[in-house]
This record gives C-alpha cells, structure tokens and sequence, in this order.
C-alpha cells in the first residue's frame, strides 16, 4: 500500500489539479491517501509517507505555506536526499525555490530547495500548450500562469521542451527533478493527459498496475492531443 | 483636454461612418476613442447616476433587468447591453449617450462590466453604484482564480461608490473595506448542507486570520454563511434578505427593514433567484418603490438567449446557456437539472469554438466541474458533441457516469441524431456563449424528430 499525503487542500488545490490523485485512487485500491490542512503537522514529518502532494494555489496562499513549510526544511531537505517522492504542481514548485519576486522587486523567501527563484507578473498573464519529454516519454499539457521560474536547471530538468517553453520563455527545459522531487508547471491534470506518465509516476510508487483507469479512453484522449500537438499549424499560445 | 475632444469627434465621426454602414458601432468607437485618449473615460459626459453590474456569473441577466426595469418606470436610461461589457464597450456606450457639445444626455447608465477589466473602467467612472453578484473561479486562462478578480476589483474601487453585495458570498461580500455597502441573501434554507459537495470551494479559510472557516450551511461552492472560529470574522448580515421561496407558486418573500414583500420569480434556478434579489436591492436602493417592482417582475423571464422552454408534442426542449470554461456556471446548471423531476437526455455543447479552429482547448477546467452531479439515474442519456468530446467523455466516466449512457458526435450537429425521444425525457440542450448558433441548429433537428417521429397519441400512451 503506498501512502500519498495531498498538503494544505484547502488551498492548494487550483485548475483541476486534484484530479492527479483522485486518478491514482481509481487506478488501484493500493494508494491511500491523507489530507493534510494548514493547521495541521504534515504527516510525512513523522510517518511513513511514500509521496508528498502539493497542488498550484492562489499568491496569497504562496506565502501561507511557505511560512507553515519553513520550520521543516531541513527535513524535507533530508527527505529529498532519501529519495522520497514530492511532487509539486504549477506555482506550488515555486515554494521549493529560492525566493518569489513581486513585480516592484520585493521578494518572498523560499523554502530553498531548488536553486530556483520566480518572478511575478500579475498583469500579464502566460498561457500556452506544452509539448516535452521525458526518457522516450512524451508529455501533453497546458500551461496557464503569473509566474515564471528562473535559474539553471539544465542538469536537473523534468521534461526537455519540443513545442511551447521550459520553466520560462528563454529555457527548452521544464520543470525540476532533484531524486525524487518532481516539480513542473505542466496542468493537465498532468497524470489524466498523459497514461504513460501516469503509470511511470505509480512505478516510482511501487504500485503494479495491469490497466490505469479507463486506460482506452486515456490514451484515446492522448493521441489526439498528441496529434494535435505535433501539428505545426496548432497554436500554442 | 484638447487629446479628449480630438478622441470624442473623431470617435464620434468613426460611430457615424459605421452607422452608414448599418453596423452596431457598439465596440469600434470606443476603441478609437481609447487609443486616442487612454483616460476617455474620465471625460466623457455621464449621467448623473451610473450603476456598474460585474461579478463572475449573472452579470447580463442582472444588467438587463435593471435596463428593463427602470425603463418600465419611464426612467431614461443608457446602456452597453448591445455592446461588449470591456472598457471600449463602455466608451462606446458613454459616447453614445454624449451630446455634441459633450453633455450626458440620460439620467441613468447601467453598465455591465466585465470583472477582469474594473482597473481599466472603474478608477474613471466612479460609479454610484457597484453591484457585484458573486466571486468564482472562471476561464483559468483569464481570470485565473477568484483571489485575483476580487484584487483587481478591490483596487480599482472609489471610495465613494455604494457597493451592493451578496452577503452569502465569503469573497466578493469583502470588497470595498471603506465603501458604503448594502448586502443581500437569502435565509437557510431546507436544501442547504454542512459541507460544501462540490469539488470546488475558495473560501475555506478566513480571509483575515487563515483559520478554517465553519460554515453554518453551504448552499453552493462556498456560498453559504461561515464564521471564523479564530477570530471572530463572519458572513455579513443581509440587509435585503430572501425569507422564503415558494416555488409551486413561483413566489420569493423579502424582507427589508421590517418591511415584507412578495415578488414573482423570474426562474426557479437559485443563481437566478440571486440575480433577481441583486436586482431588487439596486432598484430599492436608488427609490424605486417595492410595489412597482411587484408589477414589474409579473411579466419578466430569463431571456431566451439564456434559457428557453418548448414543448413540442409532449416533449420538453431546454436550451440553457453553460458556459464552458467557467467550471462554477456549469456545475450549478448540471445540478439544477438533477434536480429537476423527471428523466432526462441532456446534450453538451461545451467546447470552445474558437480554441478548437486554430489551437487545442485546455480542458483543465473539466476538473474543477461538477460533472459527478451528471451521474445520476433520472440523467438516461448524455450526448456530447464537438471536437472534444473524448475529453467529456473520460470527465464523465471518471465521475462515475455509465458508459451506456454516453454517446461521443464529433460534429456537434449530429447530437440532435442521437436522442432517444422516449419516455417522455426531458431534452436539454446545454451551450457555451460560442456554441450558441449550432445550439439553434440541433434544437430545430430534435424538433423536427419529434415532429416526426414522436406523436402526441404515443406519449400519452407512454404516460
């Protein structure tokens, strides 16, 4: 049985994002999933906990968690090191950066994980479609954003970009992979869009599946977005 | 000044051209206007009392009752109902509504507003009157999260404008911290829950101390009435508040300063049974006397844009707007037709038609809907149509919907083919503002199938 703890849903829990985990569930009776609010102690800080959960919030919520993550770094840092799974979502990878910069400069401290830092820019904000890879896996998705991340993570991305942009408009490299931490601003819900990815994200669990979820109707999905995707006539943004 | 007057004859020259040419001039003239004089807005003549309407959903509906309403007292009223509800709508409206020498000519505009773009009108015209109907999640792409509208609003507010709100709505009910505010709701009612069912609910926590909020009922999202345990913070009270609503005789009761008055609803839908309360709280507001508006609301419907009726040989036809992308509009309209008595066919004209012709429509918003309340058995069959209707149609497998109730039409005008017709099913039609054209087409198909197909005879035999 693995064991996934969704943070702070109450919060963070944006643009159908939690949706990856109820997916998971439907796949197979061998995930048990806790949920975790901010008034709460995380779990995974004192129990067994195969994947940490965190889906994209509001700016407002950034900084919520971030104060109420901040007292553990070290041990999530630890975590990281051991090869526990975090999966982060959207802006909620920002948290794991360095620092969040507003518009007139002034900055949010990170949680410090990722070498990142993120810029806000609350009026204009960036949408797009997303086509990358990872290992001979290709990946769908949507991106819809303030914020964009920066810093070299050329040497620990998640997905290699093939159509739309990296973690910002200057990178093919997206999202963030150090051991187990996953962190990308791919939506989808990423695990719906993308079987594959799914299945390589339950492997990484532990859990044998034979079939995801209306896993014809999945992949159905999958190809003609793929196939949209790969047009060179589709807009991406 | 000097730029202003150059905008305002140009703008003005540009409206007559279009008008020559039999177009609406309701969008162009206030764009010219704009790119000429980016604050137009603030010199242009106005009437002496504007009222603004936006909020996430109900913004039209409400905006054309008021229109309707005050015309009906004789009030002489300017409006954008014809135009687009961004700022060159409005500029295009208020020129409209300027004399030559630049003098408002009407005593009254009602202007719906689009949320997204308060920052850009409201600084300007400093309306009398904001009402804001409700704050949700809309077009993720757009308005992103409901925290970010309820900041722009807040922050493009005058002081001075009387703010008319919807107590029973934990977000939009905190704008305006130093505007003059009068509230409505509606009371408790049987129907409401403990807990929010819905997969989306953005007011939680307190907005002024995080502490999770404890709702005395939730009747939708996170409308309802809460208190903070924490410290204290409440749903304001209403001063305009629904004391009961009877719908076997289509009748609300509001009470306002002791005050208690019967009026006919305009649809038994409860978001339009808001729209309308926001409606009498303006009207009451600026002097209109509640027993008018009793006479006024005998004769009004949801427009037929919005939502139609037909019975064609027994067999009723809906057609109702659900916007796609907007995952609050459409989870409300899939719960009022579980509701609803009766079996029932339902087509889903969702996509964006647009997005499908050059791009690939993000459909994350299909998870944040409630397509689960489309899962259940008085709902015998669901025809979905467009280029996305796979995407439909693993949403609702994964809601639970059986698979022999779906049926998947890549062209949307072959839905009408796929309908039962038996048993007497309720038939609705559900569209998006872009599908609203091929909504038309396959409502006359299924008409012409029943036509056809269907007599009256065999249903009352099947009854």
């Amino acid at each position: 049985m693995a064991k996934i703890e969704i943070l702070y849903p109450e919060i963070c829990n944006l643009y159908g994002n939690m949706y990856n985990i109820k997916y998971l569930q439907q796949c197979t009776d061998e995930i048990e999933v806790f949920e975790t609010a901010l008034t709460d102690k995380p779990k995974f800080l004192t129990e067994n906990i195969d994947m940490v959960y965190i889906a994209p919030m509001t700016e407002k919520s950034q900084e919520l968690v971030i104060e109420k993550l901040k007292p553990y770094v070290q041990e999530i840092k630890n975590q990281i090191e051991e090869n526990k799974i975090f999966f982060a979502i959207g802006n909620a990878l920002e948290i794991f950066g360095d620092y969040i910069e507003n518009e007139d400069g002034t900055k949010i401290e990170g949680l410090g994980i990722t070498n990142l830092y993120a810029k806000r820019d609350m009026m204009h904000r960036y949408n797009s479609l997303f086509l990358g890879t990872i290992e001979d896996i290709k990946i769908v998705g949507f991106k819809s954003q303030f914020s964009m991340s920066f810093g070299d993570n050329s040497k620990n991305y998640l997905f290699k970009t093939e159509k739309g942009d990296g973690i910002n408009k200057q990178t093919k490299f997206e999202g963030v992979r150090i051991n187990n931490f996953i962190g990308t601003y791919v939506l989808g819900p990423i695990l719906i869009l993308n079987p594959q990815f799914c299945k390589y994200i339950l492997n990484l669990l532990n859990v044998g599946i034979d079939k995801l979820a209306f896993e014809d109707e999945v992949t159905k999905c999958y190809r003609i977005r793929l196939k949209e995707f790969e047009n060179p006539k589709t807009i991406y943004d | 000044m000097i730029r202003f007057y150059l905008a305002f004859y140009v703008a003005k020259i540009v409206k007559a051209i279009l008008r020559c040419l039999h177009r609406n001039a309701t969008q162009v003239p206030g764009r010219v206007a704009l790119s000429i004089c980016p604050n137009f807005l603030e010199y242009i003549a106005k009437p002496n009392t504007i009222i603004t309407v936006t909020g996430t959903n109900g913004k039209t509906t409400v905006s054309n009752l008021i229109l309707e309403i005050l015309e009906a007292n004789g009030k002489n009223v300017i409006s954008n109902k014809f135009g687009s509800n961004i700022n060159s709508g409005i500029a295009s409206c208020l020129l409209s509504g300027a004399s030559f020498f630049n003098k408002a000519k009407n005593e009254i505009a009602v202007l719906e507003m689009d949320e997204r773009s308060s920052l850009k009108i409201l600084p300007y015209l400093k309306p009398t009157y904001l009402v804001c109907i409700n704050l949700f999640r809309d077009s993720i792409r757009r308005n992103a999260h409901a925290d970010f509208i309820f900041n722009i609003i807040n922050s493009a507010l005058s002081k001075d404008t009387k703010l008319i709100l919807n107590a029973d709505d934990l977000i939009s009910s905190n704008l305006g911290k130093e505007n003059s505010k009068v509230y409505f709701g509606i009371n408790k009612l049987e129907t409401d829950l403990k807990e929010s069912i819905n997969i989306i609910n953005d007011a939680r926590i307190c907005p002024k101390c995080g502490t999770k909020l404890k709702y005395n009922y939730v009747r939708y999202h996170h409308i309802g009435n809460a208190y903070c345990p924490g410290c204290g913070y409440k749903s304001p009270d209403a001063d305009y508040k629904i004391t009961n609503i009877d719908y076997e005789k289509n009748i609300i009761t509001v009470e306002h300063e002791k005050q208690i008055y019967n009026y006919n609803m305009i649809s038994d839908s409860i978001f339009n049974i808001y729209n309308m309360l926001a409606v009498i709280t303006l009207l009451q507001e600026i002097g209109i006397e509640p027993e008018q508006l009793q006479e006024n609301f005998k004769n009004h419907k949801i427009v037929e844009s919005r939502f139609s009726k037909k019975n064609i040989n027994g067999i009723n036809v809906i057609k109702h707007l659900s916007k796609g992308q907007n995952p609050i509009a459409c989870s409300c309209v899939f719960d009022y037709i579980k509701k609803e008595k009766g079996s029932k066919e339902i087509i889903l004209l969702l996509y964006d038609y647009f997005d499908a012709k050059e791009s690939s429509e993000n459909m994350t918003w299909l998870y944040d809907c409630d397509f689960e309340f489309l899962n259940t058995k008085s709902i015998e069959k669901i025809v979905i149509g467009g280029p996305r209707c796979q995407d439909f149609y693993l949403r609702l497998l994964i809601a639970g919907v059986n698979k022999e109730k779906l049926v998947c039409a890549q062209k949307p005008e072959d839905t009408a083919e796929y309908l039962s017709l038996n048993n007497k099913n309720d038939i609705y039609v559900l569209y998006d503002v872009y599908t609203e054209t091929i909504a038309n087409d396959v409502c006359k198909k299924i008409e012409n199938r029943i036509n056809n197909e269907v007599s009256i005879e065999e249903n009352d035999q099947a009854v």
